[in-house]
């Protein structure tokens, strides 16, 4: 009897014991939750943007000295919680706003995470901030670009990525330096599909260049996938526009490029919105006839050695591709996420959310060619920007634009063929 | 007083459920087994019992769901007003297509219904009223109980349960009557049917109406606890295909198989994403589909079909008359 009661009281003594241990470890990681659209339509995205945000915990979790200064390398952990290794709950959104708010729900309630990032489609990042929201809880986004997601009044959600109205400024600014420095671009022409992604984009630009007073002279719009586009090259080919602005999918900027090749026609100056001609497919079929396209980007590798090329290398290593403007975006709102917790010291969603508002990085301190991050009370970052890039030699983009970051100097006019 | 042992023993089962299993996430599918329930019922009047396999169910959906999220977004309603809105539009638009596809037979009928439902999405993506293809979304903070914006998922637990118990209501109604035997002779022999007279084109086409209403509710109370719709999630086939299989699965011209269908289908979907999804294999429709392959395989009449087998008395016909003539999962 007496025995039992001691190795009763033995018994309970190590299991509390075994729990506390298990507790104080459990103090050394942070838990962050990923939606992601891990099957489904975009499963090629999210696995890429898996293989993203585990580049960055291995960045963050281990010694990265030869980042140098890019914030939470250089140690291991996060420093502000005493070396606290972060852990990354992924869930797979299926493609469905209703599978990415469950998902999210089971991250907050089951998994405990004290923040969450994703979720790749607009309509589903929308849903899953919504739980979040509901339930305190600080949601990242760095790539979803619908601009309602802001126009929320939420108090949870923060979004790093540039959208429309962003890029148009950069089109804009770029387009004043190309002027001063001598070239033409008085009369510009836009071409776009009239998919949701084309025609916001398109209206997002008119408005914005005819604010500044810089009219679109050609609206040209075409379906998407398209099978012929010869009647919208020979429009552009009569009006000679000085600058044509792209708005197209891969396969519509792959036949446009074989189209204005077969029509002979060469623009002064092309410049891309992402999307298609971002496609490492339109590089490989077309790239060589469209040699000295402009696009837009806010990723780009930067010099050897750089930490931007020593991520882009990890995340090729990790992914097998080639890291892309979205994995980048996604992996920038990862660790603008993780680096609000650091300056928080603490896994406190209210605390990590006070952070978050008072987050001031400057651009040395970002993957991105963010200008850097700072919210605006609608919880979007005010100073996303992009740079602009070049397919100068028909095979790798360089960076042109602007020039305190550029790695070559743009080359015009568009070469093509 | 046998007959009314089960369902009640399955509402309390349902009442107590979220008693028993008390966290949010297990909370929100029992939800959303309701909710799943509700439309894969709704889809059985027609499907099941008239035999008549739409695939084209999602429309109604989408009138609902696009009915609550409209009345929010334009005016400033409470998403509830997309009930009556809902059931209006889907009823009209039931009317108006039924009375030409519910003349196809088999086959073509499930075709001219996925074709009708392809369109209303691609018209929907092209309509910038709707949200085109950005969607709408309902209430983030809610002004007030109405919105139906809540964190905890039990008020629209017992909200959905409600409207289950009507709907399953409604369709026992409707089977006990008149009406459903037509229904039930008309699946059987249509031809046998119209020769002793029975109104099959008018009977059919009341059946597709009633249908469409109830499984225009389930698109209303979807958005309602999402807060969203868009083309996709609102109009996007799979949520038909969803239905179809649930009823097929639990047992389709049953009254309880869609439920039965949905608490087996929706938790297996879920608890595999959660412990499958996150590594990126799409494992989780393979699991899904697997189950499926096997209950197709092996109890193509359904779960229900099975259980009555089984618990039917040796030397006593087992009572699955009206099950014996259900159309196999197709």
């Amino acid at each position: 009897m007496r025995f039992k009661r001691v190795f009763g009281l033995l018994c309970a003594a190590s299991i509390s014991f075994v729990l506390a241990g298990a507790a104080s470890a459990q103090d050394k990681t942070v838990k962050i939750g990923a939606v992601f659209p891990l099957s489904g339509n975009a499963a090629s995205a999210g696995i890429h943007a898996k293989a993203a945000i585990e580049t960055a915990m291995d960045i963050i979790n281990n010694a990265h000295p030869e980042l140098g200064n890019f914030p939470l390398a250089k140690n291991a952990g996060l420093a502000g919680l005493g070396g606290a290794k972060v852990e990354v709950v992924f869930a797979d959104n299926q493609g469905s706003p209703a599978t990415g708010q469950n998902q999210a729900l089971r991250l907050i309630t089951e998994e405990k995470v004290v923040a969450l990032t994703g979720a790749y489609q607009s309509g589903i990042t929308l849903t899953a901030s919504a739980i979040a929201e509901k339930y305190g809880i600080p949601f990242v986004n760095g790539e979803s670009t619908a601009a309602n997601l802001t126009e929320r009044g939420f108090k949870w959600f923060f979004r790093t990525t540039p959208i429309a109205s962003d890029f148009a400024k950069v089109y804009f600014d770029f387009l004043t330096d190309m002027k001063a420095a001598g070239a033409k671009t008085d009369t510009i022409a836009l071409v776009h599909d009239t998919t949701e992604y084309g025609t916001s984009v398109a209206s997002v630009i008119t408005s914005a260049f005819k604010e500044k007073g810089m009219a679109i002279a050609e609206d040209i719009s075409y379906v998407v996938n398209a099978t012929d586009v010869q009647s919208q090259v020979l429009q552009l080919k009569e009006k000679k526009p000085d600058v044509v602005i792209m708005v197209a999918y891969t396969s519509d900027a792959i036949l446009y490029s074989k189209t204005m090749q077969a029509l002979d026609y060469k623009p002064p100056m092309i410049i891309a919105d992402d999307s298609g001609y971002s496609d490492p497919s339109f590089i490989k079929s077309v790239g060589k006839i469209t040699q000295g396209v402009f696009n837009r980007s806010s990723w780009s590798v930067g010099p050897p050695g750089s930490p931007t090329a020593i991520i882009a290398d990890m995340y090729k290593k990790r992914s097998g591709d080639e890291m892309d403007d979205t994995a980048g975006r996604q992996m920038q709102a990862f660790f603008v996420l993780c680096d609000a917790i650091d300056r928080a010291g603490s896994t406190d969603p209210a605390k990590i959310q006070a952070a978050l508002k008072a987050i001031d990085l400057k651009p040395d301190q970002l993957m991105m060619g963010y200008k850097g991050i700072k919210f605006d009370e609608k919880g979007q970052n005010t100073l996303a920007s992009g740079v602009i890039i070049q397919l100068q030699d028909g095979e790798h983009y360089v960076s042109v634009w602007p020039k305190a970051t550029a790695e070559k100097a743009p080359i015009m006019p568009f070469k093509g063929w | 007083m046998r007959r009314l042992l089960w369902p009640s023993v399955a509402l309390a089962l349902a009442i107590a459920y979220p008693l028993l299993f008390s966290t949010p996430f297990q909370q929100r599918l029992g939800a959303l087994v309701l909710l799943y329930a509700i439309a894969a019922s709704a889809w059985n009047i027609v499907g099941g019992y008239a035999g008549q396999v739409s695939v084209g169910h999602v429309v109604f959906f989408g009138c609902g769901a696009y009915a609550a999220m409209g009345a929010y977004s334009h005016f400033a309603l409470s998403p509830l007003v997309g009930i009556p809105a809902g059931i209006a539009a889907s009823v009209a638009i039931a009317a108006v297509i039924g009375v030409p596809t519910l003349r196809l037979s088999g086959h073509y009928f499930s075709m001219a219904t996925i074709a009708v439902a392809e369109l209303v999405r691609l018209i929907v993506s092209d309509t910038d009223y709707l949200g085109g293809g950005v969607g709408l979304s309902g209430p983030t903070v809610p002004r007030n109980v109405f919105d139906l914006s809540f964190i905890s998922a039990l008020p629209y637990y017992y909200l959905f349960l409600t409207v289950l118990v009507l709907t399953l209501g409604i369709t026992w109604w409707m089977a006990d009557s008149r009406m459903g035997f037509y229904l039930r002779a008309i699946r059987d022999s249509e031809r046998a049917a119209r020769s002793l007279g029975a109104p099959a084109s008018r009977i059919k086409l009341y059946a597709f109406m009633l249908s469409a209403g109830l499984t225009s509710v389930s698109g209303t109370l979807y958005a309602a606890m999402f807060g969203f719709v868009d083309p996709e999630s609102g109009l996007g086939i799979l949520i038909s295909v969803k239905m179809l299989i649930m009823a097929a699965l639990g047992g389709a011209g049953l009254l309880f198989g869609p439920l039965v269908g949905a608490a087996i289908l929706v938790p297996l979907e879920e608890i595999s994403n959660n412990l499958l999804g996150g590594n990126g294999a799409g494992l989780t429709f393979i699991v899904y589909g697997a189950i499926i392959v096997l209950i197709a395989r092996f109890q193509p009449g359904g779960i229900l079909t099975l259980l009555m087998r089984l618990s039917a008395k040796p030397g006593k016909t087992p009572d699955i008359s009206s099950a014996a003539g259900a159309p196999h999962a197709p």
